[in-house]
């Protein structure tokens, strides 16, 4: 879901940066009194086993792959702003460091990643754990890896190098993720167990007062 | 900070729990060059890779910046151990920058 240069416009691309730059200042504002420091290490644990995770390509017979983002996970983990911010991190270094992602497309990657992908993640966490926590985690990581990149696929869509072709562009990247977000979906879910079932406190969803 | 708190503000009961997240990031990065072996094998391409393919948008690629580490490889290094070396550089990079921050949000 990497977006390198030369795949959007300017427009789109500096677009980006303002919204992500706005929501990325936001989330730090907030963090700012999310964050005690307990917590500081294992928002540094996080963001490091989101990228270790992000390496792990799973292949599927048929020439396709998918791979662990991990913004629904952060979000749950540590509530919308922290995740966000440390998303952003993991994002910002593939980019500088692995040449994975552009740099001056590096706003829209992180509007993707780090904010859409963490935002709907924890969203639908928040509105269906009522019903379930398992089953909540793994819409928030099905459906937030989904819309982050339905969010790339109209960026790349409204832009000359993809021809304009929206409608192909949505359709192409919607169903793939769609469907290769049920292992996103998998993999938060069955961690999410791990963690509320090990360390039930530092699960900030649960701090916020979401109980099963 | 507590009698049982260490230097980082971390409870006692927190040490194992953090080892234990950190052996998770080192055991992850040394299944990567495993992945990144098979998903060759299957010549994978994500979902934006085929739509750029549908709509021609290839040859509008222009890198700025393939970074030290280009592909997640090192120069020099065939592709299962590059991919090691980076997976160690980026989990440690990524490690250190989230708990910089961490720990400037929690001052």
């Amino acid at each position: 879901m990497h977006i390198p240069d030369g795949y959007l416009d300017l427009w789109v691309a500096v677009l980006c940066v303002l919204l992500a730059g706005a929501a990325l200042a936001y989330a730090t504002r907030r963090a700012d009194g999310d964050l005690t420091g307990e917590r500081a290490p294992l928002v540094g644990i996080v963001a490091a086993g989101i990228f270790a995770a992000q390496m792990l390509n799973w292949p599927i017979p048929g020439g396709t792959s998918a791979h662990f983002v991990g913004g629904a996970f952060a979000a749950i983990l540590l509530g919308p702003y922290l995740g966000a911010l440390c998303v952003a991190t993991v994002v910002t270094i593939q980019a500088l460091v692995f040449g994975d992602g552009g740099l001056v497309v590096l706003g829209a990657n992180v509007l993707n990643m780090a904010v859409v992908e963490v935002g709907v993640g924890y969203a639908v966490y928040r509105l269906l754990a009522g019903r379930g926590e398992f089953l909540a985690a793994f819409m928030a990581g099905w459906l937030g890896v989904t819309a982050g990149a339905l969010a790339a696929a109209v960026q790349l869509g409204a832009s000359s190098a993809f021809a304009y072709e929206l409608w192909t562009v949505v359709a192409i990247m919607g169903v793939g993720h769609l469907v290769l977000g049920l292992v996103e979906g998998a993999i938060t879910a069955v961690v999410y167990r791990y963690v509320a079932d090990a360390r039930p406190d530092v699960l900030a969803a649960r701090a916020r007062g979401v109980r099963a | 900070m507590s009698a049982s708190d260490t230097a980082d503000g971390l409870s006692a009961a927190d040490a194992p729990w953090l080892r234990k997240g950190l052996l998770a990031v080192l055991a992850l990065v040394v299944l990567s060059p495993a992945f990144a072996w098979a998903a060759g094998e299957v010549g994978y391409a994500e979902p934006l890779e085929n739509a750029a393919e549908a709509t021609g948008a290839p040859e509008h690629a222009d890198p700025i910046n393939p970074g030290l580490f280009p592909d997640y490889g090192v120069t020099g290094l065939g592709p299962l151990s590059g991919t090691l070396v980076s997976g160690l550089v980026g989990a440690g990079l990524t490690l250190g920058a989230a708990w910089l921050w961490g720990r400037a949000l929690a001052d």
